[in-house]
């Protein structure tokens, strides 16, 4: 099939960084299975327009199935806390309720893809958690002991968002050990 | 050009500039394949079958 030439032929906007959007939905699969097992990568993308296409076309968070996980990283990082880069890394958590993370999560996306954050070089990416009674939105970031490149980054996000609420920072190292590890930074 | 160094060289959109593209990008990119099984899960709207890829069970 030929392709009809458009009348202005627009270049697409190229970003900064490529970046990748993984799914995981662990609650579809067996209980046995290793945690990360089920992690797809679903696209690699590194223009405004290619975001906006997969954007425009996949469910939104409060469309997707509770127990999923969707994450949207720089395309040479890992979303887990093995990846090198990641290791000594944290995350700033939003926490919605069901239902309620559409816009944050959209919102988290642009200014990521379109490197509004001071500190970018300290994103790794962000992911939405889908649960039974709230959404939570997370940015992952590398060095957690830098606490002024963290605490900046944080107040940028919640800026950005709009968030009045409280929002806290887990480092990976104190989560690896305690699933309800506690905050070491909050704004 | 900001002029002050490397940084100007970074590719920066503000969130309106970018959310101009929004409506004139609603057709998935050429390439993209999904896993059926996935696909119900993600995907919003029912999707052709040419993006649909098949994947080996082990």
């Amino acid at each position: 099939s030929s392709k009809i030439p458009t009348a202005v032929t627009q270049q697409p906007h190229p970003l900064e960084h490529s970046w990748t959007f993984w799914f995981d939905n662990p609650s579809a699969k067996s209980k046995q299975a290793a945690w990360g097992s089920s992690m797809r990568s679903i696209y690699t993308f590194a223009t405004v327009e290619e975001f906006w296409s997969l954007y425009n076309n996949i469910n939104h968070p409060s469309k997707l199935v509770v127990g999923a996980d969707f994450y949207c990283f720089k395309s040479n990082i890992e979303p887990k806390w093995e990846d090198p880069v990641c290791a000594n890394g944290g995350k700033w958590t939003v926490i919605t309720q069901r239902g309620k993370s559409d816009t944050y999560w959209l919102y988290t996306l642009l200014a990521l893809i379109g490197e509004q954050f001071e500190h970018g070089d300290e994103i790794c990416g962000a992911v939405v958690n889908v649960r039974g009674r709230q959404e939570k939105v997370s940015l992952w970031t590398k060095n957690a002991a830098n606490e002024a490149a963290q605490v900046s980054i944080g107040e940028q996000w919640k800026k950005l968002l709009d968030f009045n609420d409280t929002i806290g920072f887990v480092f990976h190292d104190d989560a690896k050990q305690d699933r309800g590890a506690k905050n070491r930074y909050t704004l | 050009d900001g002029g002050d160094g490397s940084e100007s060289m970074s590719k920066k959109y503000s969130r309106d500039f970018l959310l101009k593209f929004s409506e004139q990008c609603t057709v998935l990119p050429d390439g993209f394949g999904i896993a059926s099984d996935i696909a119900d899960a993600l995907m919003s709207a029912h999707i052709n079958g040419s993006h649909l890829v098949d994947r080996d069970s082990y």
